[in-house]
């Protein structure tokens, strides 16, 4: 045989790969028959393409594209504010229509997401390709708009079957078909791949997956690591990735990034950006009981460069007094009053949990203290009264506008509309079709 | 009576008397029996019809005794009132307007079209979407790109929209008929 397979099964497992549809846009356009057909893109507030509808990707609009490019290439583009709330309701719904057919469903972002349906054709009358499809369909008709679904023995193979065709297509391969979808794809579209690992299979002659997957064990142990060990048996059909099903309770870092508008040379102002970025970290760390022991600012230029640094923090802390004393010099260094900055961000390191208040030689330890009453205190004011009501000095020149000015300061029709008995930070928790009917 | 009845009753006198439940010991001079091995398998009777229950240390514990003995959840101290046993069947009015949580949106009324419907501008409905319209029921469907509300009809394979109100006359699609969700319920809030 020219071409053998790669494994004698069907469905040793069944796991399920869904993605929506260019999951933003779409929701836009479920919720206003008027954007149906039309080009759509979502992030006009941040100045980028956050998602584009199909009619627009086919008029050559990629993702974090520019919205002034967007304009020249299609000038009849509709472009919208991100309206997440309404997303996240939406995601949500995605999640629960799975988990009828199964509890064991991995979140994996926003729009996309794993469920194992092993052992299920019994109880559901039905093989795995049939709960597949139902799933699908489900939430094409539920939610408006459609998904992609991938059914495979495992999660590396199910990600290629949903991205195989899109929009709403549906592709199951069994193990004993992986073979025939893996001839002509080239290595780096394998998820988990990354430029790196690719870069070094083609020197070392894989460069189709197929190639990849046929290489004897022993040489892919001989030079990689676990992880591409791992995506090599998930190649040849075994399923080894297991599902994380968990919420999540804990994170191994956390991150808060800004894009502002307009984008500005000025050091007070800047500054004042990523002081509410950390502010904001640390308060989504402190609601985790996390405290962090190191952390990276960045600033990133009108022109997309970025520069960072790296600051190392002498004792675990989610306090942002204690964090932006921390990093100014490195803000100093980093930032140029000659150049235009668009974009600031804070990413909280090596956290662990906020319990052990180690004693140290300059007493810092008592402030800590007072520190932790003070903070509590301000969280429950905010939990009140609203995020922004209490803020530090440094983040007072972020706190004097809107996060983006002029145009782009658009917020979505939700937020806007507020129906009676609805507060603006307590609205319903059903989505609004456009809102009006006839 | 039957003898069983009677003797639920005497335990559930028990019950009221001393507020709990009797030990084997209580049941078999409860019953005049000279051994607990009796009083054994009348509680054994009691359990197999759901009237009684053991717990995990093999005590009895009240479980639905029957009509005559109504208990709210487990041990009560006092007599439940007739009032608190009805809210145990009661529902919210997110339960009552919403079937299929994940399937339903708002919309808000502006059009005056389902005014006969008792449907005013200004009101609130909740649709589903997904589900398959049947003659009558009233639907959302797309219009030239807007979202309109009105009585779905169906007279053999004949589909046509129309309104709760004489100044509209009735839509019938020239091509395919797109309904997006089916009306639930409608509310107004002053």
């Amino acid at each position: 045989m020219e071409n053998p397979p790669l494994s004698i099964h069907g469905f040793p497992r069944a796991i399920v790969h869904i993605d929506g549809d260019a999951f933003f846009a779409s929701c836009e356009q479920a919720r206003d028959p008027a954007l149906k057909g039309r080009p759509v893109i979502t992030g006009k507030e941040r100045g980028i393409v956050a998602s584009m509808s199909y009619e627009a990707k086919a008029l050559g609009v990629t993702r974090a594209m520019r919205l002034f490019e967007v304009r020249k290439l299609c000038p009849d583009a509709v472009i919208l504010p991100s309206d997440y709330e309404t997303y996240s309701l939406l995601s949500k719904r995605f999640f629960s229509i799975v988990r009828r057919y199964t509890p064991d469903v991995e979140e994996y972002g926003i729009d996309e997401c794993f469920a194992d349906l092993t052992g299920l054709r019994r109880p559901l009358r039905m093989n795995y390709i049939e709960i597949a499809r139902r799933i699908k369909e489900d939430l094409d008709k539920e939610l408006g708009f459609t998904f992609s679904a991938g059914l495979a023995p495992n999660k590396v193979i199910a990600k290629l079957a949903s991205k195989w065709k899109k929009p709403s297509g549906f592709t199951a391969i069994m193990a004993r078909d992986i073979h025939l979808y893996l001839k002509d794809l080239p290595v780096e579209k394998v998820w988990g791949i990354g430029p790196q690992t690719a870069a070094y299979l083609q020197k070392l002659g894989a460069k189709t997956a197929l190639s990849f997957a046929r290489k004897d064990e022993d040489w892919v142990n001989a030079h990689f690591t676990k992880p591409s060990y791992e995506i090599w048996q998930e190649l040849n059909g075994r399923s080894v990735l297991p599902l994380v099903t968990a919420e999540k309770t804990s994170y191994a870092s956390i991150q808060k990034v800004k894009t502002f508008t307009p984008p500005s040379n000025d050091r007070k102002f800047v500054f004042a950006q990523l002081s509410k970025n950390i502010e904001n970290a640390t308060m989504k760390a402190r609601r985790y009981k996390l405290a962090a022991k190191g952390a990276v600012v960045f600033i990133k230029t009108q022109d997309f460069r970025s520069a960072g640094m790296e600051v190392r923090l002498s004792r675990p802390t989610a306090f942002p007094n204690e964090i932006i004393s921390a990093i100014t010099p490195a803000f100093n260094k980093l930032f140029s009053s000659k150049l235009t900055y668009r974009q600031t961000g804070v990413v909280l390191l090596d956290l662990e949990e906020d319990t052990v208040a180690q004693l140290d030689l300059f007493g810092a330890a008592v402030k800590a203290e007072k520190m932790k009453r003070l903070y509590e205190s301000v969280d429950e004011l905010r939990k009140r009264y609203g995020k922004h009501t209490l803020y530090l000095g440094s983040s007072y020149y972020a706190n004097q506008f809107a996060q983006h000015l002029g145009e782009r300061g658009d917020i979505p029709e939700r937020k806007e509309t507020l129906f009676k008995g609805e507060t603006k930070r307590r609205r319903l928790g059903i989505p609004v079709f456009l809102g009006e009917v006839r | 009576m039957p003898t069983l009845e009677k003797n639920k009753e005497k335990i559930l006198g028990f019950w009221r008397r001393k507020k709990r439940m009797p030990s084997y010991g209580e049941i078999a001079e409860l019953f005049g029996f000279k051994s607990k091995n009796a009083a054994y398998k009348i509680v054994r009777k009691l359990v197999d019809l759901g009237a009684l229950a053991k717990d995990a240390s093999g005590r009895i514990v009240p479980k639905s005794l029957a009509t005559l003995f109504p208990v709210l959840g487990v041990v009560e101290a006092g007599w439940p009132s007739p009032a608190e046993e009805e809210l145990l069947d009661t529902l919210t009015l997110d339960q009552f307007l919403i079937g299929n949580r994940e399937a339903t949106y708002i919309l808000k009324v502006t059009g005056d079209s389902m005014i006969e419907a008792g449907i005013m501008p200004g009101d609130h409905v909740l649709v589903e979407r997904g589900g398959e319209a049947k003659d009558g029921d009233i639907v959302i469907a797309e219009v030239d790109g807007a979202w309109t509300m009105k009585y779905f009809r169906k007279r053999g394979k004949q589909v046509m929209l129309v309104a709760a109100n004489k100044k509209y006359n009735p839509i019938v699609p020239q091509e395919e008929l797109r309904v997006a969700a089916i009306v639930k319920s409608s509310f107004r809030k002053y």
